[in-house]
């Protein structure tokens, strides 16, 4: 990987499409029925899940869901709602609407600040000449390879107290991190998710920004616009479709995310997700288990809105070879 | 990209929407339990009131000190909205009472948080172990705090002896009583049981001879699953322990629990082999998962109203997980007393939270002790029983002077047994070290329930475990 090499992608566009083209005749033969099977198959659980979440406690412990017809006659109590006003209905704990309110206030910020963050970043990385730039890519992607577990006992520490320097021999204490005392608070959570996502979402966007053809940005640079110009005219409208993909990615491991919302939240009950709040549902020896049925539904309604809102940019982000300007 | 940005608008406007909601619920409930005193002059004239040290020689009493406006964090094991609504109940009669702003949040997964939240510098006020060994881990590293002088004379004041020496830590006492369980109980269908002509075993013997009776009758005696998520195996320790208490003795049961005496030793293999062999007669045993390791321990409700089987020995908390509408005590499913090697002993293996503090500060210590007294145990049996529309509520305390009439017969029973115990121990795999007690005890239990593993080898491997 030299600086000078131009990105590949703006050349191989040929291959690529044949390429495309026998894997697209290939799947094409096969039978409509197979793929109808799978998509059964696949949907089985969450249909049971479903047809669970209507179903009284003493039902769902003794019967599986595909019983639910008689669940009247066996005495388990017959389909309600019951399961869903538990969970969405008002309580001293705070209850499930308190925790989308703050699942929103996460995912929402955490998403936004990684994309505003990556687009620059892989912008430059992409097309500003300076020194060092591949070692420091090379750098940024291989922290891909650092599980996001080891740090966060460590990042909690530093939302907490602060980071603190004492330098050897001259015995003087710099503050790398100052204590904002962000431990248990939502920005704590935005950090950290930012900084978790950053690698990734600079790699997925620079491999789309650098395969924009290059005469585009040499005409611009001849018609007189700087770098930020460039990269609001022109990388900004045509990324839309990898903005978009990564939106989607980056909502849904937000909004799903558990351990990391645990870890910097931790017993402050106000500030808790959704999918906390759920955990904790079932009570300590799991005898409410069968509310987790109805929590999951409630909690999978906003990821659907948003995959569909955006789902033409999704499927454009993960084909799209865009060439045209 | 006009449509896009307006979706980004809008999501972006939603959660600045939803931060502002968050944190005007701060003040909403901050206004809900203090009265409208402003906050700021007493802060001041707190500070010198308080003598800065920790230990046992502060007195700190709430009439002194105006602690309006300043707020108090718990957290604890019990998060379904029963429980921990009604300890947020309990909570907010005394917050009303001292203006004080008071906090419960439980997780499931407490024991793995209060790790996070203590290595990460940001640990709760007050934190509920459902672990003493857990206290003393924390109390040995100084996360926690000793009680100051007036809290443990509330405590000692009002709880038997046995609970408060669970929360007393290489003598000093850090933990209050906060919630007690009753584990040496056997549930049964009492209407059937007396039709079928049987008798309440009083003696261990008994109850085996009751266990063959029953067989050769042509029923099921036990119901027993042992499954509980990552925590499988723990039904089996209880057995073992409940079973030591009573054949070897509570001094055997000290040493066994701090390990003098070793798992393979032929005494705690015998236990072993004593429960296995009852639990592997054909016959014996109802397990409506197939094997007693894959039946979860909460599903033996049903089969025991159904009449699948007929005993069931389980914890006082396991009310809770009867079907709905099944009736309680002698009309419906009854409990005895798991009987002791002679009919006058009655060994009880307890279980229960204890509250430890984090922070030494006055409105911290109004709260622990709060924890001890008869108001808080009350109130929180009332509001909880109510959150279970009237059936049993699962919570048990054993404070001395609480006023019973909020129980239900068959829990007054239990408190009974408690605060009358001659001789009464903690569940030991919860003092035992985690590694063991929340770890190799529960899962080479569970190989020598399934048969993977003789009992030779899986005490060997859990003496190998000890940390």
């Amino acid at each position: 990987m030299t600086t000078t090499k131009p990105p590949e992608t703006s050349y191989g566009i040929g291959e690529t499409k044949q390429l495309t083209g026998r894997v697209a005749s290939l799947l094409g033969q096969i039978p409509t029925w197979v793929l109808w099977f799978f998509v059964v198959v696949w949907t089985i659980p969450t249909l049971g899940l479903f047809i669970n979440s209507f179903r009284t406690r003493d039902a769902q412990r003794n019967s599986g869901w595909w019983m639910f017809w008689q669940d009247g006659a066996n005495g388990y109590g017959s389909l309600t709602l019951d399961n869903y006003s538990d969970v969405l209905g008002t309580s001293a704990t705070g209850g499930l609407a308190n925790g989308l309110l703050n699942s929103m206030a996460i995912a929402v910020v955490a998403t936004i600040l990684p994309i505003a963050i990556a687009a620059f970043a892989a912008y430059a990385f992409a097309w500003i000449d300076f020194k060092g730039r591949d070692t420091l890519f090379i750098a940024t992607v291989a922290l891909l390879a650092v599980p996001s577990q080891v740090a966060l006992i460590p990042l909690l520490q530093m939302y907490a107290g602060g980071a603190h320097l004492t330098l050897p021999l001259i015995d003087k204490t710099i503050t790398v991190f100052p204590d904002l005392g962000l431990a248990g608070t939502i920005p704590a959570v935005w950090l950290t998710h930012t900084g978790f996502a950053l690698p990734f979402a600079i790699f997925l966007l620079h491999n789309y920004i650098s395969g924009l053809p290059r005469d585009l940005f040499e005409s611009a640079r001849i018609d007189g616009a700087d770098h930020f110009t460039i990269f609001r005219k022109l990388v900004l409208p045509l990324s839309i479709p990898v903005l978009a993909a990564f939106t989607i990615f980056q909502f849904l491991w937000t909004w799903n995310d558990y351990l990391i919302a645990l870890t910097m939240i931790g017993g402050n009950r106000q500030a808790l997700p959704a999918t906390v709040v759920i955990a904790s549902l079932a009570g300590e020896f799991g005898r409410l288990e069968h509310l987790l049925t109805a929590g999951a539904f409630v909690i999978t309604v906003v990821p659907l809105v948003v995959f569909f809102a955006l789902q033409r940019f999704f499927v454009r982000g993960i084909t799209a070879g865009s060439v045209k300007g | 990209m006009k449509r896009l940005r307006n979706v980004v608008m809008l999501l972006l406007a939603f959660a600045l929407l939803a931060a502002a909601c968050s944190s005007s619920d701060d003040g909403g409930e901050a206004t809900d339990t203090t009265a409208t005193t402003a906050a700021p002059t007493t802060t001041a004239a707190t500070e010198t009131t308080t003598p800065p040290d920790t230990g046992g020689d502060t007195t700190t009493t709430a009439g002194e000190v105006d602690l309006t406006g300043r707020s108090v964090t718990v957290f604890g094991p019990e998060s379904s909205d029963e429980e921990a609504g009604a300890i947020q109940d309990a909570l907010n009669v005394l917050a009303a009472d001292t203006g004080l702003r008071i906090i419960y949040t439980g997780a499931r997964d407490f024991s793995d948080q209060i790790n996070a939240q203590a290595a990460g510098g940001n640990p709760p006020d007050i934190a509920i172990f459902p672990q003493p060994g857990k206290l003393a881990d924390f109390a040995r590293q100084e996360f926690i705090l000793p009680l100051p002088d007036d809290v443990t004379a509330t405590v000692n004041d009002q709880w038997p002896e046995a609970f408060v020496a669970f929360g007393n830590v290489d003598g000093a006492q850090y933990g209050v009583p906060n919630k007690a369980d009753i584990k040496s109980l056997v549930w049964y269908d009492k209407p059937s049981f007396d039709a079928a002509g049987y008798t309440v075993p009083t003696t261990l013997d008994e109850l085996w001879a009751l266990t063959a009776q029953i067989r050769d009758d042509g029923g099921t005696p036990w119901c027993i699953g042992i499954e509980s998520g990552p925590a499988t195996g723990w039904t089996f320790t209880d057995w073992v322990e409940d079973i030591m208490l009573r054949v070897e003795g509570p001094d055997f049961y000290d040493q066994w629990v701090s390990n003098e005496i070793k798992f393979s030793d032929d005494r705690v293999k015998a236990i072993w082999n004593t429960i296995l062999d009852e639990w592997n007669i054909p016959g014996n045993v109802f397990a409506a998962g197939g094997s007693i390791a894959a039946t979860p321990f909460g599903d033996n409700g049903q089969p025991l109203v159904d009449g699948d089987c007929v005993l069931h020995r389980q914890a006082s908390f396991y009310s809770a997980f009867l079907p709905e509408g099944t009736v309680t005590g002698p009309e419906g499913i009854d409990v005895f007393f798991f009987p002791g090697d002679t009919a006058d002993n009655k060994p009880v293996l307890g279980g229960g939270t204890l509250a430890a503090s984090f922070k030494d500060a006055p409105e911290v210590w109004v709260v622990m002790d709060f924890f001890a007294t008869a108001e808080y145990a009350e109130i929180r049996q009332a509001a909880q029983t109510e959150r279970k529309d009237g059936s049993l509520s699962g919570f048990l305390s054993a404070n001395t002077q609480q006023d019973l009439s909020v129980y239900q017969p068959i829990e007054q029973s239990f408190i009974t047994l408690l605060t009358e115990a001659s001789v009464l121990r903690f569940d030991g795999s919860d003092l035992m070290p985690a590694a063991v007690g929340a770890g190799s005890f529960w899962t080479e239990g569970t190989s020598a329930v399934n048969g993977d593993k003789s009992v030779d080898d899986a005490t060997a491997a859990i003496d190998a475990s000890w940390p």
